[in-house]
């Protein structure tokens, strides 16, 4: 098993090296970006040249500056949307576990029906009526994965509620709260971790799906616009275009799900605690 | 079953409330898509009017349910023709595509498993293992904008995108071959992304078959390793397939929605890319009626096929 354990800790390397390439491009991106990526800069459909390192879009936008930039949305949406999904499916899955009753049948009814309602259909409805923006994507997608979340937190709440520990502190006259702070939320810790890398992977992938359907605000700057604008654009493929334009925004997005996904798998046999107590 | 009418009642109804709570009115998204177009307060009380939109809510909301019972899913603002012709004429297009794209998809992605997972541990394990872990985490988008670029655009083979030739003038079969010539290429990347998932399972099938009694059984009677790998261990690795097969037509709704975009295929997906740029809420509604409900109604019918598949669920 030693060698298995040596595949998941290289995987981890490899994924929280991606990963930190989009972080210090997204937190740097005033200094790296050489133009504002909204401004016009030069002129249409410039190829690269030295002026501008991937060349400008069909308004004269400089297309790396627009790579840099739009490493910032997919950070704020991915650490917004695990947060949110995070806190909801910890304090309703928690509460539905320890209160139990009528209040765990009800939760657990709506989680079910909620897992049932397609995703993607739905974020597009919803993305289409609402103000468009980063406050709107992390919004929808935290409403829309809680129930996840919440069922595994409710299940493992289960187990830890007949606990020695949870139950002499609910016998000592604890509250809902005290238990939830004190006792649940450090044994939670390692479902609430992969949890969340799980929803910040998808929040990336939607971030870019809904903006490259046009579903975003196109003033602003993020990878699926620059798609957006490129492959509506008529004639994209009678040149050589898209090697510049295509490419690297289609790659940049493919950077960071790859990494999350491989910071998840690296870390499971650290965070799964079925795995842990395996004697290895 | 009592769970599946649950939710389709609540897609339905989310339908109806989503605009409603949204901030500006139906009437103003409609006459956005027109702004040429500037109307006084006498005529929007008219045009609400028409549309029922000065009802109370509990009376609109009979109505809608009852035009759906009907199968009225309103107008399309772009094509003016009614939401449910042109669904249905987009709709065989995307079947067509999702269907072609599962089939190869279940082929190739289950004989990598059986594969993979019987000799676990092994060179080829280990690179499939990687190699489609990473392909199901690449965009659709930006897979499929690969494939156009490399086979349509620098190799030439296949078209850019569409469905058909325009036009085409030649028989029958000559139709058949366009529209097959047209589909590969859609259908290849959404069966890629599918492989991957359906790798996985299996192999995962296999791997827990691997020390079962039965094979070791079988392995004592002297059966050939074909055998019990097909028979024996491929056979019971397949049950958990068939649900996840309906489970992961909600991503093929999702895969085909970006693929049909990128190949300007005349699908549901297309038409949904369309309609949000034209701002036509009609349709973007009706292709979310459409899209979700199938999607809910196949979960449903994969759990009704595992029950008679699997005797042990039954009792």
């Amino acid at each position: 098993m030693r060698r298995r354990r040596d595949q998941t800790d290289r995987l981890l390397g490899a994924g929280a090296g991606l990963v930190g390439l989009v972080a210090v491009v997204g937190v740097l991106a005033p200094l790296l970006a050489p133009y504002d990526p909204q401004a016009l800069v030069g002129d249409s459909l410039d190829p690269p040249s030295g002026r501008h390192l991937l060349g400008t879009n069909d308004v004269g936008q400089d297309l790396f500056s627009q790579l840099v930039w739009g490493a910032r949305p997919s950070l704020l949406v991915a650490i917004g949307a695990a947060a949110l999904t995070l806190a909801l499916g910890v304090v309703i899955g928690a509460s539905a576990g320890l209160v139990g009753g009528v209040v765990d049948r009800v939760v657990m009814r709506a989680i079910d029906v909620m897992l049932g309602l397609p995703l993607l259909p739905l974020l597009i409805v919803v993305a289409a009526l609402a103000p468009p923006g980063v406050v709107t994507t992390v919004i929808i997608i935290g409403v829309m994965m809680w129930p996840m979340s919440a069922r595994v937190v409710r299940s493992e709440t289960l187990t830890l509620r007949q606990r020695g520990y949870v139950r002499m502190a609910t016998g000592f006259g604890g509250g809902l709260g005290y238990v939830l702070r004190r006792h649940l939320l450090p044994a939670l810790g390692p479902i609430v971790v992969a949890g969340a890398i799980n929803v910040a992977g998808v929040a990336v992938l939607l971030e870019a799906g809904l903006a490259f359907l046009g579903l975003s605000d196109p003033t602003r700057t993020s990878w699926g616009l620059t798609l957006n604008r490129a492959l509506t654009q008529q004639g994209l493929y009678l040149s050589n275009q898209w090697v510049w334009w295509v490419l690297p925004a289609a790659g940049a997005v493919t950077v960071a799900v790859l990494g999350i996904t491989f910071v998840g798998v690296g870390l499971e046999p650290r965070l799964n605690p079925r795995a842990r107590r395996e004697p290895k | 079953m009592g769970g599946y009418l649950l939710t389709v009642w609540v897609l339905l109804t989310l339908n109806f409330v989503l605009p409603r709570a949204m901030p500006g009115d139906p009437i103003t998204a409609m006459l956005a898509s027109n702004e040429a177009v500037t109307v006084d307060a006498d005529t929007r009380a008219e045009l609400a009017a028409y549309y029922g939109m000065d009802q109370p809510v509990a009376v609109q909301y009979v109505r809608y349910l009852d035009g759906l019972a009907r199968g009225d899913l309103g107008v399309s603002v772009r094509y003016r023709m009614p939401v449910t012709e042109l669904l249905a004429g987009r709709l065989r297009w995307t079947a067509l595509l999702v269907g072609s794209g599962m089939v190869v998809a279940l082929g190739v992605g289950l004989a990598a498993g059986v594969h993979a997972g019987w000799r676990r541990g092994s060179r080829l394990d280990r690179r499939l293992l990687v190699a489609l872990l990473a392909v199901r985490n690449v965009p659709p988008f930006a897979l499929a904008s690969l494939a156009v670029l490399v086979f349509a655009v620098k190799l030439g083979w296949l078209p850019l995108g569409g469905a058909a030739t325009p036009f085409f003038t030649g028989g029958v079969a000559a139709g058949a071959a366009d529209v097959a010539h047209h589909l590969v290429l859609p259908a290849g990347v959404l069966a890629v992304q599918f492989s991957a998932g359906y790798f996985l399972l299996m192999r995962a099938g296999m791997v827990t078959q691997l020390g079962a009694d039965h094979l070791l059984l079988g392995r004592a009677k002297g059966l050939s390793d074909r055998r019990l790998q097909y028979r024996y261990a491929a056979r019971n690795a397949l049950l958990p397939v068939v649900t996840v097969t309906a489970m992961h037509l909600s991503f093929a709704v999702t895969g085909s929605l970006f693929v049909e975009t990128v190949f300007a295929y005349p699908g549901m997906g297309r038409l949904a890319f369309d309609a949000v740029g034209a701002r036509d809420y009609p349709v973007v509604q009706g292709c979310f009626v459409v899209f979700s409900v199938s999607v809910v109604t196949l979960n449903l019918v994969a759990e009704l096929l595992y029950t008679r598949l699997d005797p042990r669920v039954r009792a």
